[in-house]
């Protein structure tokens, strides 16, 4: 009768312990800017989009490209997506002067996406 | 002359006269030489110089001109003046000093009606200018959408 009510007991404790952690692994983390009561909705805005995707166990954090990952200024940021659009022309050029498949998913070194 | 893309496979003379019908205008840098959803009235050849074609775009809850194409000497630019409903779909400005041929569409549509054999050659000229950019946006957009695909997979 003890050996069964030890079982019960370290059983039910295994699965309150898995509940918590899976509690843990699927929750949003706490929005860091609603702690933060001094923060003018402006700024609140920019935080939000600057933040990376909340951190969670057993999902990869999305591949996004350099220039969303860092926080270029706006010049710069124009600067990449004209020279973007140049060597997007440029490619599709090259695909209208001999179509193939090859050229016409050739790689890209803008910095806008990679 | 022979370079100007419109007025390809035309008799020189025959080119004079509908140059002839148009009207020299210089755009200083940074000028707007006209904006997106204006009354298209005039198509512009590009004498001299460059122009930028943009559209806006939001970047960071600002509405910027994002560059689409750039067009230089013997360059058509502004079909929308040929083509119902007649209103700009870009806003064209000069990246440095530019001289264009302004050619009214009302003033060519009665020329071609007299002279259907020219308006035949610039027809083909314009369907070449058209279906060229047709074909680069089509696999500039496709290689947008691939790009998409594949960061949606990774």
């Amino acid at each position: 009768m003890e050996m069964l009510l030890m079982g019960a007991c370290l059983s039910v404790f295994g699965l309150a312990v898995c509940c918590l952690a899976f509690g843990a692994a699927t929750r949003d983390s706490v929005n860091p800017v609603a702690a933060s009561p001094g923060v003018e909705p402006g700024v609140e805005k920019e935080i939000v989009k600057a933040a990376a995707s909340p951190a969670r166990f057993f999902v990869d954090p999305p591949m996004l490209p350099m220039a969303a990952r860092t926080r270029v200024p706006i010049e710069a940021l124009l600067l990449q997506i004209e020279n973007h659009v140049r060597l997007e022309h440029a490619a599709a050029e090259c695909f209208l002067e001999s179509p193939n498949a090859s050229l016409l998913h050739s790689r890209t070194i803008s910095t806008l996406v990679n | 002359m022979a370079d100007i893309d419109l007025l390809k496979g035309l008799a020189p003379d025959e080119a004079e006269r509908v140059l002839a019908l148009g009207k020299r205008v210089v755009v200083t840098t940074g000028g707007e030489l006209f904006h997106l959803g204006d009354a298209a009235e005039s198509i512009y050849l590009v004498a001299r110089g460059r122009l930028r074609l943009t559209l806006p775009m939001q970047v960071r809850s600002h509405e910027e001109d994002i560059l689409v194409e750039e067009r230089s000497s013997g360059q058509t630019v502004g079909w929308s003046a040929l083509i119902p409903p007649y209103r700009f779909t870009l806003t064209a400005s000069a990246a440095l000093e530019t001289e264009v041929i302004a050619l009214p569409r009302e003033a060519l549509n009665s020329y071609f009606a007299a002279h259907p054999g020219t308006g035949y050659t610039v027809s083909l000229n314009l369907s070449s200018v058209i279906g060229h950019r047709l074909q680069l946006f089509q696999a500039m957009w496709l290689r947008e959408i691939q790009r998409m695909v594949e960061m949606r997979c990774a």
